[in-house]
């Protein structure tokens, strides 16, 4: 594995890596600096990864490592929680009646799922933002991805609690 | 709040894997089958279909395009910066001991015996300062197979790219690029360095650049020895080291007071940068001293270097035994 290639895991992971990071951070120089954490640490152990690891999971494992490490302060937690909340409902402008619905459960949901237990919102977060099968998502939380599975369906209820007596826009059975 | 019928309590556990489209086919069959007959369950599956799809939604929410390409450049730059810091290393055994060979970006920079150590301790890449060091013996694989080769006779070249940012002055630095420069099987001396490097008379501090060499064999500071023909010193303390690779590189040492020196009578010659090579006997050389002299221990080493027989001693006539 030669060290030219690193260039091409940058290229390829960073975007979707910031992404993921800065929606779970507060400010966007949280983010700038856990990005650039996680791909030093890559590059250090790049050398000693298998030849067929999966490189994308390997990375979202990486930055929630040092996500988790950073939101530890239950404080830096909390506010994390509040101005997420704040900056999303900004960003949403008001559009037609049945988008609106759509747009103001988003800003809703966005803020719970900043307030859930760390472990269940970053579940969440791999799984429905970025579509990390369960395996992954385990490597990523250190456990079972039958546990990651219970992290990502326990964010689901406590979602569907919170959005109780809200107005969701109508889904149609795909089945 | 009512007890749950006992219909839907059977589909409860299966109803969110449903909504999201990961439960298996004959689950989520039975709880549309419930959902058809229950408007509370369809209601709550509905519910649940809506929230995985706006939380998918999510997934097209993007940072400003700015913000990723500054924090991509700011990786780039910090990387460039660890990049240039990061040794990669592996510990070879071979039959001179274990060896440490280590590598950066640039190329191989410290290759160091350790003796019967097998970890970094006591190593010189612990006492680099700003250097980050990384062990990877799937790195440095085709070094130690390359080395190993060298050691048995059965490669004349490493050829590796060389990082000599260790060597610690443009001095050193010049003085080990003088010696990469002295061919496989022959021996030169430190005055004819220094006099390469644009330094004669400097050929002590010839000596000590190769005392400190931060790539022994790689760089051959072995084949450098007095101007008496003496090996005077290598590695430290390691003067043993010497006459083997030097043995294997077919030049053979006699002993000599507390030393070893060259057996310059079964090598060619060749004085300062002649296109000729000549019999150690030859009337012709300069002085006896290896000042300006180098001397090569095979025929098919002075063929490699493309040398002439000297017209006077006529080496091709008279070939040396060996």
């Amino acid at each position: 594995m030669g060290l030219g290639l690193f260039d091409d895991v940058v290229a390829a992971h960073h975007p979707e890596i910031y992404r993921y990071l800065r929606r779970l951070t507060y400010r966007a120089s949280e983010a700038d600096d856990l990005a650039q954490e996680t791909f030093l640490r890559a590059y250090r152990a790049w050398q000693g990864l298998a030849p067929d690891a999966n490189v994308r999971a390997w990375l979202f494992a990486i930055a929630t490592n040092l996500a988790r490490n950073h939101f530890r302060a239950e404080s830096r937690r909390r506010r994390a929680y509040v101005v997420a909340g704040e900056r999303r409902a900004e960003a949403d402008p008001a559009g037609p009646e049945e988008e609106h619905v759509f747009r103001e459960t988003r800003a809703l949901l966005d803020r719970v799922v900043a307030g859930l237990p760390l472990k269940q919102r970053l579940a969440f977060t791999l799984r429905k933002v970025h579509d990390l099968d369960y395996e992954a998502i385990g490597e990523s939380l250190e456990c079972s991805p039958e546990s990651a599975r219970a992290h990502v369906f326990q964010a689901l209820k406590k979602i569907r609690v919170s959005l109780n007596g809200h107005e969701l826009p109508a889904m149609e059975p795909t089945r | 709040m009512t007890p749950k019928h006992p219909s839907c309590r059977a589909i409860e556990s299966d109803l969110v894997a449903t909504a999201t489209g990961e439960a298996g086919a004959a689950a989520a069959r039975r709880v549309d089958e419930h959902a058809r007959e229950c408007p509370p369950c369809r209601a709550e599956l509905g519910r649940y279909r809506a929230i995985d799809s706006i939380a998918r939604g999510l997934r097209h929410d993007a940072p400003p395009p700015a913000d990723v390409a500054a924090s991509r450049s700011a990786l780039q730059a910090r990387l460039a910066d660890l990049k240039s810091r990061v040794l990669t290393y592996g510990i070879v055994p071979s039959p001179l001991g274990n060896i440490l060979v280590a590598r950066s970006e640039h190329g191989v920079s410290l290759v160091e015996y350790l003796g019967e150590a097998t970890t970094l301790a006591g190593s010189r890449l612990r006492e680099l300062a700003d250097v980050e060091t990384v062990e990877s013996s799937t790195e440095i694989a085709r070094l130690r197979d390359e080395l190993l080769d060298f050691l048995a006779g059965r490669r004349r070249e490493l050829g590796w790219r060389l990082d000599l940012r260790l060597a610690g002055s443009d001095f050193r630095r010049a003085v080990l690029q003088a010696a990469v420069d002295v061919p496989y099987g022959a021996v030169t001396s430190y005055a004819s360095i220094a006099r390469r490097v644009g330094k004669p008379g400097a050929e002590r501090a010839v000596a000590q650049a190769l005392r400190w060499n931060p790539l022994p064999i790689v760089v051959p500071c072995h084949r450098i020895v007095g101007s008496s023909g003496k090996l005077t010193g290598y590695a430290g303390d390691k003067l043993g080291l010497k006459r083997r690779l030097l043995d294997v590189e077919g030049v053979r040492t006699t002993p000599a007071a507390r030393d070893f020196r060259v057996a310059r009578e079964v090598m060619y010659v060749r004085a300062g940068d002649d296109r000729a090579y000549c019999l150690p006997t030859c009337g012709d050389l300069p002085s006896h001293s290896l000042a300006n002299l180098t001397l090569i221990a095979s025929r098919a080493g002075v063929e490699a270097l493309g040398l002439e027989p000297c017209s006077d001693c006529r080496p091709d006539l008279h070939p040396l035994a060996g």
